[in-house]
């Protein structure tokens, strides 16, 4: 029950504000911040109450839904110790987009009516239990994030929307085909039950194509290398909230789908694939790191960071070890948040300056002392600085994936510096240097709203990187029941 | 709560645990209280920074004391801090002989760089974000020396390097400062990966990050010897960053663009001297693997020659100091791998107060000339009496001059040198000349001769802070000779420390010892040949600065023009910032392999997506004429399809 109130709440909040009479448009972002706010303290209070000594799923609904012949599709929603981080991951960062929106004075009715349908589509991923449910909340997703980018984006908006939406559709529907695969040879669409099933009678397809095809939903949404294009198109002609949601925690949809379905389901193949998973995800590290070096637009820049950090979370699971998968989940926890506390910095400077065009800024240290302060915390803590969250995130996934292949950990390591070399020299050519007089006049950050999304996002960045003990607890059973699943 | 459960492993120096984390934390909460509370509070905020590093200070002094009455015996506490899977990350705090001796350079240094920059920094629009940086620097530099395992000391490794940009970056409008606090980070970075990969290795082969269990595996002889040494060298890499040692040296000179205290207390007496201490740190590691000794000395001595020859041609007062720094470091290294860790250390001590002497003595002439360039100085000796004497004071120690603190501990290093290895000690031998000629050479440019002006102040410049007339020189306030004066005693001093033989025999050894695992055997004695050669060569090298720049017998000019090439070369710092920057970051990475990855990611793989979209519109486009609603049209296809459906079922099913 409270899972089933947490999932829907936000898109409650979201109708709700849909509905408002048109003179009372103003209000829709109180609605939305409230709905929010009731998310995060419910996710929070559910974090707190979960007993990670007791493993397994938590807080089941289990009710029946569709059931025609082989069809027996069930409401089926729980959290364990691996989905819990994820679902307090996203409803801190969906408080913190509708803070960040506080701004937006278009259709804000419809705006966050969008934005927080966005939320539950999340939320409905990781907390599913029934494959068919699963792969509903996974679509729901498309539709506000289309016409969030199409409508309240910029620049080629339509495009960058479209290509989204179509390069994940295309994904999904090779899920799709291995959905459908497993759950008619095990009989049932039960992701707890498909979890602990020994063996699949009779697949229409090979079971290693099934897992492949899976894997290709995934691998889009995460995204890697070579599936990775419509990424930056997307964050650069996104409003700053959906960039906040679209880094922090869609792209964890696909690293959670790979540690769920297909590792968790099919770990035999898994282990076959494994070595790919290093491979690709060594060369993501590199790949989108070099390519970072070159880009002149702040918001592709932080987009393309992105893919090479999330080649880190798929070098982690590649090594198929408790180490490395615990790594792999902190890492998407930990770019989580320090992504979306970079976009909400880079957002706030661009409402200011109206460019992200890396050329013409510089020496913005002066007009804007918080935003600065601000930007190169975060910037820090992408390059993976101790005491914040991604240092511990890499390490473990080091750690945990060099016993198995070293060579692959020792082509990743190189992306620390690389990360160094792209963060600081986009500090140094937008915010130090010489004063640019052009900017002058331009305010520092000062709305309550701004100020509390910086410093939350910015505790928990502190929270993850002195304290990981706090998710690394509930993330150690959980992935242990994957570890001996692989065997 | 883990963190409750604490495990005493050995109880040798009489010291409460709650102290060892009190001197970490001590300047922690200063900073914690500068940021949130006094960053606009200029005049609380240098105090608050001198409390928490003067609380430590204290602190450490009473450690060392402990630790010199238990012989540099090990005190350990452990925690643990995260688990996941096999993996399990313990934070803990270790004293013994090498960390006292570490927590009150450290402290000390940095208390009087604070007291110092209270006048120096006087009038600076950052004047709280300074302090608030110097007391996060110090904490760093205090959990790097008290950490008991590689994955803590690998933490605050990275801390210092934060630090350190953050104060190379302290005016960070000027382009050369913030270029110059990118490049300290990432050329550290370079080392740091030799460190993370040895962090991997360690923990793969021998399943700890402890520090007396990676000593005992090293030298346990069960790992195969190839092993020992890629981690020994991954932890010298790492040394190598920070310590600034060929090729990675390049960025400390640069690093002289962040205010002068902070070239004083980071880039000559602490952080630099991390590398040094971490490659003593593992000093058991390196006696396993002869070959990574081997490597350290080599490195250090090149390290050596090629500092001290860029240092002779500096025309900036302080490059030539961060040149020494350099070449001093690279001695340092040079003892480590000639197996000297007593010396090593050693002349890491006396090092880091001769050092922050000159650095502060710079200043000193900064904030009364305006500029660093010593064409534009001369005869500052009687302006500046006390600036004066304190330098000349560090110059001799440094130049190592009987009886000062440099002698001591160099004499020590050039005897290691000599029985480890003839030709490490050849190197140590020139440099010992080349040190004593440049540093007197910056001595009589700048306090002998004329006075030339210095700098004219630039009234527009709305973040100058310069207060005086550059024209009519003048001797610095109290807050900045006091340090000099407090400094100068231990440059003068703290070499008597370890004379074998003298009152105190060989106590700073036996304290250092006692951070090892066993005995070391290779002590040091003296020897009157080497400190006789020595000692000649140093006051060689003096005469010589004396001729050419005091008495100008033969002009500077003139040397140059004979030794055109090599002067070219050293001018140009062996063209080495050119290569890395110029060449292999703008033209190869950039240019090259960036700019083709990107191509590819373009057109190639994003040109995929796009084409697909593409032929997807062109496929549809010319399918939409076969639907042209003729109903012969659509009978031509129905019996073609029936005539393909006949033959494919006659085909699979022949009668």
């Amino acid at each position: 029950m409270e899972l089933t109130i947490l999932v829907f709440l936000p898109a409650a909040a979201g109708v709700l504000a849909l509905l408002l009479p048109k003179q009372y448009e103003g209000y829709a972002k109180y609605i939305a911040l409230l709905g929010s706010l009731a998310a995060l303290a419910l996710s929070i209070y559910l974090f707190f109450d979960f007993d990670s000594g007791a493993g397994g799923f938590q807080y089941v609904v289990n009710e029946d839904w569709v059931d025609v012949g082989a069809f027996n599709l069930r409401y089926h929603l729980g959290v364990d110790g691996l989905s819990m981080p994820l679902v307090v991951l996203t409803t801190c960062l969906t408080l913190a987009s509708v803070l960040v929106s506080f701004s937006v004075t278009q259709r804000q009715r419809a705006y966050y009516a969008c934005l927080m349908i966005l939320s539950t589509s999340v939320l409905g991923v990781f907390t599913a239990l029934d494959f068919m449910l699963f792969f509903l909340f996974w679509e729901l997703e498309l539709f506000p994030m289309f016409l969030l980018i199409a409508v309240w984006g910029s620049g080629r908006k339509e495009y960058s929307a479209t290509k989204f939406v179509l390069y994940t559709i295309a994904g999904s529907a090779f899920m799709l085909v291995g959905i459908l695969t497993l759950a008619f040879s095990a009989n049932t669409f039960d992701i707890v039950q498909l979890g602990q099933q020994a063996s699949f009678e009779n697949p229409v397809i090979p079971l290693g194509l099934a897992f492949f095809f899976l894997l290709v939903g995934f691998a889009v949404k995460l995204p890697i290398v070579p599936l990775h294009t419509w990424l930056p198109d997307a964050h650069s002609d996104a409003p700053t909230a959906v960039s906040v949601m679209l880094a922090g925690v869609l792209l964890k949809m696909g690293g959670y789908g790979i540690l769920r379905m297909c590792v968790t389901i099919l770990p035999e193949q898994a282990d076959d694939y494994s070595i790919w998973f290093a491979a690709v995800g060594a060369v993501s590290v590199l790949y989108g790191a070099f390519i970072t070096l070159r880009q002149t637009d702040v918001k592709r820049l932080i987009a393309y960071s992105s893919v090479s950090h999330m080649g880190l979370v798929l070098l982690g699971i590649g090594a198929l070890g408790q180490t490395g998968m615990v790594g792999a989940t902190y890492q998407m926890l930990a770019h989580g948040v320090v992504t979306g506390l970079l976009f909400v910095m880079v957002g706030l400077m661009y409402e200011r300056t109206h460019t992200r065009e890396i050329s013409r800024l510089g020496g913005l240290a002066r007009q804007m002392p918080l935003i600065t302060t601000g930007l190169v915390f975060a910037g820090f803590a992408s390059l993976g600085l101790p005491a914040l969250a991604g240092f511990v995130a890499e390490v473990t996934v080091f750690l945990g994936t060099f016993q198995r292949y070293e060579w692959a950990v020792l082509m990743s390591i190189f992306g620390v510096v690389l990360s160094a070399g792209y963060i600081l020299w986009t500090l140094q050519r937008v915010v130090f240097g010489p004063v640019r007089h052009e900017w002058d006049g331009v305010t520092d950050q000062k709305q309550w709203w701004e100020h509390s999304v910086v410093l939350g996002l910015a505790s928990l960045v502190v929270l993850l990187g002195v304290y990981p003990a706090i998710v690394m607890d509930m993330l150690n059973p959980a992935i242990q029941g994957i570890v001996e699943r692989v065997g | 709560m883990p963190f409750l459960l604490a495990e005493t492993v050995t109880a040798a120096p009489d010291v409460e645990e709650w102290m060892l984390w009190a001197i970490l934390l001590s300047p922690l909460i200063a900073w914690g209280l500068i940021v949130l509370y006094f960053r606009k509070l200029p005049a609380i905020a240098g105090y608050l920074a001198i409390a928490g590093v003067g609380a430590a200070c204290v602190m450490s002094f009473v450690a060392f004391f402990a630790t010199v009455d238990a012989d540099g015996a090990i005190l350990q506490h452990t925690h643990e801090w995260f688990t996941a899977g096999p993996l399990t990350v313990n934070l803990g705090v270790r004293l013994d002989g090498l960390t006292a001796v570490m927590l009150v350079v450290v402290t000390t240094v940095s208390l009087l760089v604070q007291v110092y920059s209270n006048g120096y920094m006087a009038g600076d629009p950052g004047y709280g974000r300074y302090f608030a940086h110097m007391c996060l620097f110090t904490t760093s530099m205090l959990g790097l020396v008290l950490a008991d395992n590689l994955f803590m000391l690998f933490i605050f490794w990275e801390l210092v390097g934060l630090s350190s940009y953050l104060l190379i970056g302290f005016w960070f409008h000027k382009p050369s400062a913030a270029a110059a606090a990118k490049k300290a980070f990432i050329v550290t970075r370079i080392g740091d990966l030799g460190l993370l990969a040895a962090l991997l290795l360690v923990w793969t082969r021998a399943d700890t990050f402890d520090i007396a269990a990676i000593q005992e595996w090293a030298a346990s002889g069960s790992p195969e010897g190839y092993i020992v040494t890629l981690f020994a060298l991954g932890i010298f890499a790492g040394a190598a960053g920070k310590s600034a040692q060929f090729p990675l040296h390049v960025w400390l000179p640069d690093a002289m663009e962040g205010p002068t205290p902070v070239s004083a207390l980071i880039h000559a007496a602490t952080m630099v001297a991390a590398g040094v201490y971490l490659v003593a740190r593992f000093f058991p590691v390196f006696e396993a693997s002869h070959d990574a000794a081997q490597t350290v000395a080599w490195i250090g001595a090149i390290t050596a020659i090629v500092a001290a020859t860029i240092a002779l041609v500096q025309t900036d007062f302080k490059r030539v100091l961060a040149y020494s720094t350099v070449s001093q470091l690279g001695y340092m290294m040079l003892a480590l791998g000639a197996f000297g860790y007593v010396a090593a250390i050693f002349h890491l001590f006396t090092h880091a107060f001769f050092k922050a002497l000159l650095f502060l003595g710079s200043g000193s002439v900064n904030h009364s000339t305006n500029t660093f360039d010593m064409r534009k100085m001369g005869g500052l000796r009687k302006h500046m009496p006390i600036t004066f004497w304190t330098f000349v004071i560090g110059s001799l120690s440094l130049s190592g001059i009987f009886p000062l603190a440099g002698f001591w501990s160099k004499d020590e290093i050039l005897l290691d040198a000599w029985r480890e290895n003839r030709g490490l000690w050849v190197c140590a031998f020139v440099v010992a000349f080349l040190t004593a000629f440049y540093m007197f050479r910056a001595i009589f440019l700048t306090f002998f001769g004329t006075y030339k002006g210095g700098e004219p102040v630039d009234h527009h410049d709305e973040d100058s802070h310069f207060h005086g007339d550059p024209a009519h020189p003048h001797e610095s306030p109290w807050v900045m000779t006091a340090p000099l004066l407090i400094l100068a005693v231990p440059a003068i001093a703290a070499g008597w420390l370890n004379i074998s033989g003298g009152p105190i025999d060989s106590w700073f050894a036996d304290l250092l010892n006692g951070a090892l695992p066993h005995v070391h055997e290779h002590g040091s004695a003296f020897e009157w040949g080497i400190a006789l050669s020595s000692s000649a060569v140093a006051l060689a090298g003096i005469g010589l600065a004396w001729v050419i720049y005091y008495k100008r017998w033969v002009t500077s000019k003139s040397i140059r023009d004979v030794a055109l090439p090599v002067s070219v070369v050293f001018e140009n710092k062996y063209f080495l910032d050119r290569l890395y920057e110029d060449f292999f970051v703008r033209t190869v990475l950039q240019r090259g392999w960036n700019r083709l990855l990107e191509l590819n990611d373009k057109y190639v793989v994003d040109g995929a997506v796009n084409g697909a979209g593409t032929s997807a519109r062109w496929v549809s486009g010319q399918l939409r004429a076969i639907q042209n609603g003729q109903m012969q049209t659509y009978g031509i296809g129905i019996a073609a399809g029936v005539v393909i459906v006949v033959v494919a079922v006659f085909a699979a099913n022949p009668l």
